[in-house]
């Protein structure tokens, strides 16, 4: 029965240290891979999108830009491409202008609550489509909404539906008015379009493809 | 089953570590499960010294 | 309201005022649910008055604000016991209570009244922060800080001065790094990398670390205190339970990290590290099945009574132990592995892990506390269940079991057909949406809301009336 009394795995002890340690590990190695993935997915300078390196998260004035999302052939996944200049709003907006945009447009992504329909980066509430690629989606590119609008851009349309979206209905479910002013509306369209250029290592895959292919229907309709 | 790093940075030790299969999270796991061997034998130690004294 | 005579600290007098908001925030919580679910059946319900982000975001709030209470609670409760001494600065904490009541009163209101506001700072200070999960207004953000530090003021002291078991050992640490992680929700960014990168700071690691390492906790309490289980082995599966969730949990939050713009390495990491994640559940369900068996089986052999002495207790915390498993464990691993999660990752599939883990995971514990409390309350030996007891569990846990396969098959099809198939975006979603399976299965989930609701209702009923039955013998 000596043997018994010797056991280690009933020891509280034992027990007591190793979750001690094995949770002090876990802590240590997420705050050094918190300080790695904060490096890389800091916003870009303008700098870098000028020269064409590539960051995570673009500098705010990737807006100036056009942005395209292509399968990479060497990541597997598709990545957003940043092509040559497309203005917003018919404008260039300098580093600083950009990043003033970009900050009205997340606050009033927050102040709206968007998230709280939308999801964003995936994340959010289900009410809603996503937004991670919402610049990229075919109803903005596809003349749908911009002739609904009355439009000429797509940007222009975006702003049209934000401001009032009770006005351009698709469908039973729809955004109510939120109260967003024309400057928010400008601003919320920036951020996405920023947001859009964001490497999600392939989140959403095969955007929008096989709903452009089979004109809007599926075969378990 | 080893692909060379496609990610925007590779200039990481994580990047680096994940080219393997399955390589970069087998290591995590061993940093964090491997001192419980040493608190074993430690505790081992201590337990067989206790039950000789009594 | 039941008199509080029979409870034998001022703590636990407390700890009952903290309990009863929990319950009637509970009741809010499926109102504001019963809503939304309504709202995805008829779109034009209150449709420019109450939108569904709204009833979302209350729905939500009301959860976390409720589960906090009661967790509090159930410290106040179990903390004199535990260490033998009567909880220090208790008048702090019952000023606390009342400050943080008030700040959850006004900021329920401002959501419902005001609700959204102009894009600028004011809002997020005062009206909404827009982040999931944790929209208090950062007056509020800063209010809560003060009244978790004055409770943590009061656990560390207690601990500090009475009886160091092993569940509080566990307890004070655990609560530390619970308060602690809030902080990491309290700040603005332009870019949404890094807020959703801090954000899940904050949800997984409470959600996933913190709040299972509290279960646990709780668990060996109630289980010494309900069935008299031997402290030594469950202190000791404390332990176990702790170096797995903590393990595992920690570095799982590598799931949340697949798609926000973090780089690649991410997707292995968050794979097998949250793969891990069911395993402590597993053991802290034979865990409690093990001890129930030991200790009928001692009494039996003795010829002696049920060693049960709170069977509405004891019910609540094996449905803990399943619902843990099932909800956070196995409904969980469906779409944790990034080869699945790119189809699943904001679907429906979401909304059914998170029904049946809420509520397996939290919501049985701390209702089972909550009769712990009511036993302390009347001052009896045993507690038996009432025919109330009964159909309010039947109820709750088949409506919400209804609940969740519902959205796992709604989940499912959003899955398939928006994603799979045509690849997400505007019109897939709506084609996805309106499927003949996803509108049965989100008609489903409205039925089976309103029989939790029922199942509400019968638990109130039942945990105010249970002490007059008992004592009318059952």
């Amino acid at each position: 029965m000596d043997d018994k009394k010797t056991s280690v795995w009933t020891s509280i002890r034992f027990w007591r240290r190793s979750a001690a340690w094995v949770t002090g590990m876990a802590v240590v190695l997420l705050m050094i891979l918190t300080f790695d993935t904060m490096k890389q997915v800091r916003m870009g300078t303008d700098e870098e999108l000028k020269h064409g390196i590539k960051r995570r998260v673009p500098s705010p004035t990737v807006i100036n830009y056009h942005i395209s999302y292509r399968y990479d052939e060497n990541r597997g996944v598709e990545v957003p491409v940043i092509g040559k200049k497309e203005l917003l709003f018919g404008k260039e907006y300098s580093p600083k202008e950009a990043q003033e945009l970009l900050h009205l447009g997340k606050l009033t992504f927050q102040a709206k609550d968007c998230i709280d329909c939308h999801t964003i980066l995936g994340n959010g509430s289900y009410y809603a489509p996503d937004l991670t690629k919402a610049w990229l989606d075919p109803k903005w590119n596809d003349g749908t909404m911009i002739s609904m609008t009355d439009s000429k851009t797509k940007e222009e349309a975006m702003v049209k539906f934000l401001m009032n979206p009770k006005d351009y209905r698709t469908h039973e479910r729809m955004m109510p008015n939120l109260g967003i002013t024309k400057k928010e509306a400008m601003a919320l369209v920036a951020f996405l379009k920023h947001t859009s250029a964001i490497d999600t290592n392939g989140f959403p895959r095969n955007f929008s493809q096989a709903s452009r292919r089979l004109e809007g229907g599926t075969n378990a309709r | 089953m080893f692909n060379s790093c496609t990610d925007i940075a590779c200039n990481n030790i994580f990047a680096w570590l994940n080219q393997g299969p399955l390589t970069l999270t087998i290591i995590l796991h061993t940093i964090i499960v491997l001192p419980m061997f040493f608190i074993y034998f430690q505790e081992k130690k201590r337990l067989t010294e206790d039950s000789k004294q009594s | 309201m039941l008199a509080k005579t029979n409870l034998k600290y001022e703590s636990q007098k407390l700890a009952i005022n903290y309990f009863t908001v929990a319950v009637v925030l509970f009741g809010a919580q499926l109102l504001m649910g019963l809503i939304a679910a309504a709202q995805y059946l008829f779109p034009s319900f209150l449709y420019g008055v109450f939108d569904f982000n709204i009833s979302r975001m209350v729905h939500i709030n009301a959860m976390v604000v409720w589960m906090l209470y009661a967790m509090i609670g159930s410290v106040y409760y179990l903390l004199p016991e535990e260490s033998g001494k009567e909880v220090v600065g208790l008048k702090f904490g019952k000023i606390a209570f009342w400050v943080l009541t008030l700040a959850v009163t006004v900021v329920v209101l401002v959501y419902i009244f005001v609700q959204i506001g102009p894009a600028d700072m004011k809002t997020i200070w005062f009206i909404n922060e827009g982040r999931e999960y944790i929209e208090a207004p950062r007056w509020a953000d800063i209010g809560i800080v003060a009244v978790v530090l004055v409770f943590y003021y009061n656990v560390f002291a207690t601990y500090q001065k009475g009886k160091k078991t092993g569940i509080l050992n566990v307890l004070v640490a655990d609560l530390f790094a619970l308060a602690g992680l809030y902080l990491c929700g309290m700040f603005f960014t332009d870019n949404v990398s890094i807020d959703q990168y801090w954000w899940w700071w904050v949800i997984h690691l409470w959600v996933e670390a913190t709040w299972e390492v509290f279960v646990g906790a709780i668990a060996g309490f109630a289980l010494i205190k309900i069935i008299n289980a031997k402290r030594e082995i469950v202190e000791m599966w404390l332990w176990i339970e702790v170096l797995m969730l903590f393990g595992s949990g920690i570095m799982g939050l590598g799931h949340h990290y697949f798609w926000i713009g973090t780089p690649e390495y991410w997707w292995e990491i968050g794979a097998l590290f949250s793969s891990l994640e069911p395993v402590p559940l597993v053991a802290m369900f034979v865990h409690v099945l093990y001890d129930w068996g030991r200790e009928k089986g001692h009494s039996d052999a003795k010829g002696e009574k049920s060693p049960l002495r709170n069977s509405p207790a004891m019910a609540w915390l094996a449905l803990n132990a399943i619902g843990n498993f099932l909800g956070a464990g196995i409904w969980g691993f469906f779409h944790t592995l990034p080869q699945v999660n790119i189809y699943t990752h904001g679907t429906q599939f979401t909304a059914a892990h998170g029904h049946l883990a809420f509520f397996g995971a939290y919501a049985t514990i701390l209702t089972g506390m909550i009769y712990i409390a009511i036993q302390g309350l009347v001052g009896i030996e045993r507690v038996k269940m009432t025919t109330k007891t009964k159909l309010s569990i039947a109820f709750i846990s088949l409506g919400v079991l209804g609940m969740t396969v519902a959205l796992t098959i709604a989940g499912y099809e959003q899955t398939l057909v928006e994603r799979a198939d045509l690849g997400g975006g505007w019109d897939a979603y709506f084609i996805a949406q309106n499927l003949p399976w996803y509108v049965q299965a989100q008609g489903w989930r409205f039925a089976m809301g309103v029989v939790t609701f029922i199942g509400y209702i019968l638990l109130v009923w039942d945990m105010l009336t249970i002490n007059k039955a008992q004592k009318e013998g059952v």
